[in-house]
């Protein structure tokens, strides 16, 4: 019991120092890096909470994939001076920090307000192999969902294609292919 | 033939005629449109004529034929059929408008020869016609009025003829616009009368009188006859609203003497006539009546002493006999005023057709001082108009004599008279006499100041047999209404058959009494030799010594100036009247609307700009910004669910 | 989860544990909690940083929160329906982190620089 506490505390904290590191920091490399942390914690979380499969797949596709694009991307474009990291304007600024804050507050009043003490989870003590997530998962991807199934691999086509597309163009708003 | 079939002849056949010319409008023939027009109002003549027979054939309660055509009007109370009625009122009327329509046309082919638009004139002269009939034979006060509305829309049409010249059209303008004051008042009366009586026909409202007069000046008995009395002065030229009629000369002449002496300006007349129950008891307004038709006769025959336009002098003279009707009418001597309408279309008519006659031959000269001994050149215009100068000073036995007598009699005797009235009615007629002999002599007789360029000649046969025609019934048209007083000292007793015939529809004035025979003769008398040394003196005054007029002209100095100015009366109206609107109006122009409902507009365009503008800062092209809006937009809508 | 409680109460069956005396646990709470605040520092992000690639990780941070909500719905009310939609959001994710980084080379290679405050052609 009290690993889970410990557990969940330290990733969660693990978690939020990385995510806002990604909002703070100056270098983009190092929002980059600090990226790739905040998904590897919550990969970890995810894990805590019995879902071992799409840990994996965080770990492969977000935290290997997505971050690694981003940080080719910004040594691709070799920015080297950032003198300032956030938007003039000192009363936007204010009034986008108030937003988000009440909006936080929000969401959490609105949490506490709505669940009521699910401690107990239904699941939690119950021994899960990690095959039984994933074949669950499979079934329902292939009977219940297999329309957005497919219609995310004709997506995935038209990104890729789209990606290569944009990318062989000389760049601009109103550039020609 | 059925009645209907009859009455929708008579009251189509000049329509049928307007359409025709009308479509054919741009023709330049005058003999083809003008043997259109004049046969559709033959046609009608015909009809009349056919009526007429009927009538008299019948028994004397008996004489009214009434046909309803189709339901008008039927809104809640107020039922108005298209319905006319031929009685012994309206078969005199159609008989004369028919009758001395017919002659004009006759004469319009020979005067409108060579004029580009005669097909149009002729188109218009029909339209009047029609108009005339209607508001002769409408059977209640609405139909009369849409014949109302539209003779004074053909009045317009015609005065302003010759459009192209400004003053002719102004003059159209003029006459159109006085008669729409007019009628805005004598729709007001409409109201008023049937409010009180519930119904608008003639017949029933004839029947629905109280059996004693209204003294009140307020009631509305009083106040509804009033108003109808002013749309009268409106249409008929009476003070004040008379201004028009002079300037309407500027018509061709044919319609000088069909719309503005034998027909159009009777209307009110008539009106009055018709509705003579009503008006009976209404004292009040009577008396209105009788002073207005006084002093217009009086003031109108003034004015005519100091023209040199031929056609205004007889416009004057116009505008004063039908004071001499309206002073009829407010005595009470419903059938005298209907008398002298007939007999003065006859005259004025006559002399307006002869006065064309002159002015086509004096090749449109119509200054008097330029004419003169006219008499060797025009021997039938000449004689016709001597008829017509006969008749209307009133001397026996010519047409005019009955009438004018008759009127001044009633003036002197009815209970509703006054002695006062009878000296207007005197003055008036020494005045005409004196103006109309000062025309004949300087038109006709002594030297000739003609222009010795212009050679006058008689006008051909088209235009002179209307004249010779008219002149016979300025002789005769009088005898169909001897008084007693002489028709019992005449060989074979005639009596008044236009009395007798008019007994059923005309009301007694309450507390008539039988005349005293010699007064009558008295003042027969008086008026006769009085009028007869007027002319004299005007001869003396015109043909012999011409300087004496000229030396009493400078003697009387401003006052004769005043007399000649028309007493300033239009400019009096402009000042008084129709400056202060048009000024009032370019106030209320700028100061209303340029200053405050322009700018009201500018100001909403202002707004909505300034509105505008302001959101279009929104889109500042900051894609942050706008996710700072989208993130406010979730917090309000959150805040808001939270708060429910 | 390895059953580390049993294995320590088997190992020191004296011991009497915290947890039995403070009934604390975690909850689908701390989960949401985490999760809203997770959520609003890559709004922040969003909001404040002027980079565009930092944009886009900040939006990515955003995913990975509603992720862990979806996740945590799905273990504590036993629907597996969560993990599915997890499935697609991730992919949708990584797809559109793709497109936008395409995009923002291609900006790059036009303009030479990916601060957003040089790109406010778009306005009123």
């Amino acid at each position: 019991m009290i690993t889970d506490v410990f557990l969940f505390w330290f990733l969660a904290i693990v978690t939020l120092a990385a995510g806002i590191t990604v909002v703070t920091v100056t270098n983009p490399i190092y929002s980059a890096l600090a990226l790739a942390m905040t998904m590897i914690g919550v990969s970890a979380l995810f894990v805590t909470l019995g879902a071992y499969f799409l840990a994996g797949v965080q770990i492969i596709v977000y935290a290997g994939a997505v971050t690694v694009l981003f940080v080719m991307v910004v040594m691709l474009f070799d920015l080297k001076y950032e003198v300032v990291a956030f938007s003039r304007g000192k009363v936007s600024g204010a009034l986008k920090l108030a937003s988000g804050a009440t909006l936080g507050g929000l969401l959490i009043g609105s949490i506490f307000l709505t669940v009521n003490g699910v401690t107990k989870a239904v699941s939690v003590g119950t021994s899960e192999k990690a095959g039984d997530t994933t074949k669950e998962l499979s079934r329902l991807l292939f009977t219940k969902y297999v329309f957005g199934f497919e219609a995310l691999g004709v997506l995935l086509l038209i990104i890729a294609v789209g990606a290569v597309a944009l990318a062989r163009s000389k760049g601009g708003t109103h550039a020609e292919h | 033939m059925s009645q209907q079939f009859l009455m929708a002849t008579l009251i189509l056949a000049p329509l049928i005629g307007f359409l025709i010319n009308g479509i054919r409008y741009k023709k330049h023939s005058a003999e083809v449109a003008g043997a259109i027009a004049t046969g559709a109002a033959t046609i009608s003549f015909i009809v009349s004529v056919l009526f007429m027979v009927q009538l008299v054939g019948s028994e004397p309660e008996n004489r009214r034929i009434a046909v309803s055509f189709f339901d008008w009007i039927n809104v809640g109370a107020l039922k108005i059929p298209a319905g006319f009625v031929v009685d012994q009122i309206s078969g005199i009327m159609i008989l004369v408008v028919t009758g001395v329509g017919s002659l004009i046309h006759l004469f319009s082919i020979g005067y409108m020869h060579h004029d580009k638009g005669v097909a149009k004139y002729f188109a218009f002269l029909n339209l009047f016609l029609f108009n005339m009939l209607l508001l002769v034979l409408g059977d209640s006060l609405p139909v009369m009025f849409v014949g109302w509305e539209g003779v004074g829309l053909c009045s317009y049409l015609l005065i302003g003829f010759w459009f192209t010249d400004q003053a002719k059209a102004a003059a159209g303008m003029k006459a159109f616009v006085t008669n729409r004051i007019g009628d805005a008042a004598f729709i007001l009366g409409m109201f008023v009368l049937f409010l009180t009586f519930g119904t608008l026909h003639f017949h029933e409202l004839n029947h629905l009188m109280p059996a004693s007069p209204a003294l009140s000046w307020l009631s509305p008995l009083t106040l509804g006859t009033l108003l109808l009395f002013i749309g009268a002065t409106g249409k008929s030229a009476q003070i004040p609203l008379y201004v028009w009629l002079p300037d309407a000369m500027a018509g061709p002449t044919p319609v000088s003497a069909l719309i503005h002496a034998a027909t159009m300006v009777t209307a009110g007349v008539y009106m009055i006539v018709r509705m003579n129950p009503v008006f009976l008891m209404a004292p009040n307004t009577m008396e209105v009546i009788a002073i207005i038709g006084g002093l217009t006769a009086v003031m109108a025959a003034s004015i005519g002493l100091t023209q040199w336009d031929i056609k205004k002098v007889l416009a004057y003279s116009t505008v004063s006999q039908l004071g001499y009707m309206f002073l009829a009418c407010g005595v009470g001597a419903f059938g005298a005023a209907l008398f002298h309408l007939m007999t003065h279309a006859f005259f004025k008519a006559l002399m307006f057709l002869g006065s064309g006659s002159v002015i086509h031959s004096m090749h449109e000269e119509q200054d008097i001082r330029k004419m003169g001994g006219l008499k060797k050149y025009m021997p039938i215009t000449h004689i016709t108009f001597l008829l017509g100068w006969l008749a209307i000073i009133g001397m026996p036995p010519f047409a005019g004599f009955f009438s004018k007598d008759d009127i001044l009699w009633m003036a002197f005797h009815s209970p509703r008279g006054h002695i006062l009235l009878w000296v207007m009615g005197f003055a008036g007629a020494l005045m005409t006499a004196f103006y109309m002999t000062r025309l004949m002599a300087l038109t006709f007789w002594g030297q000739s100041r003609v222009d010795k360029k212009i050679h006058p000649h008689e006008s051909p046969a088209l235009m002179t047999i209307p004249l010779v025609v008219l002149g016979l019934l300025s002789v005769i048209g009088g005898w169909i209404g001897i008084p007693h007083v002489i028709g019992s000292i005449l060989p074979g007793e005639p009596s008044n058959i236009l009395e007798a015939w008019l007994e059923p529809v005309l009301q007694q004035v309450p507390g008539l009494e039988h005349g005293d025979p010699s007064q009558e003769w008295m003042l027969m008398g008086v008026s006769v030799l009085f009028a007869a040394l007027s002319a004299a003196v005007a001869y003396n005054f015109y043909v012999k010594n011409p300087e004496r007029p000229k030396a009493l002209a400078n003697a009387l100095g401003g006052f004769y100036r005043l007399v000649a100015d028309k007493y300033r009366v239009d400019e009096g109206y402009f000042a008084l009247l129709i400056q202060p609107l048009v000024k009032g109006s370019q106030g209320l122009w700028f100061y209303v609307d340029v200053n405050v409902i322009d700018k009201a507009t500018f100001v909403v365009a202002d707004v909505v700009r300034g509105g505008g503008n302001f959101v279009k800062t929104l889109q500042n092209g900051n894609i942050q910004r706008y996710a700072l809006y989208v993130a406010m937009g979730i917090v309000i809508s959150l805040t808001y669910i939270l708060l429910r | 989860m390895p059953n580390i409680d049993s294995a320590v109460s088997s190992a020191a069956p004296n011991m009497v544990l915290l947890t039995d005396t403070i009934p604390v646990g975690i909850g689908l709470t701390h989960y949401l909690v985490l999760s809203a605040i997770l959520f609003v520092l890559g709004m922040i992000g969003v909001l404040l940083r002027r980079n565009a690639i930092v944009m886009l990780m900040s939006i990515e941070l955003m995913l990975n929160a509603v992720n862990l909500s979806f996740v945590a719905f799905s273990h504590f009310l036993g629907l597996i329906d969560g993990q599915i939609m997890v499935f697609f959001v991730m992919t949708i994710a990584a797809a559109e982190a793709a497109v936008g980084l395409a995009i923002l080379v291609s900006i790059f290679k036009r303009y030479r620089e990916v601060n957003i405050r040089f790109f406010e052609h778009l306005r009123g």
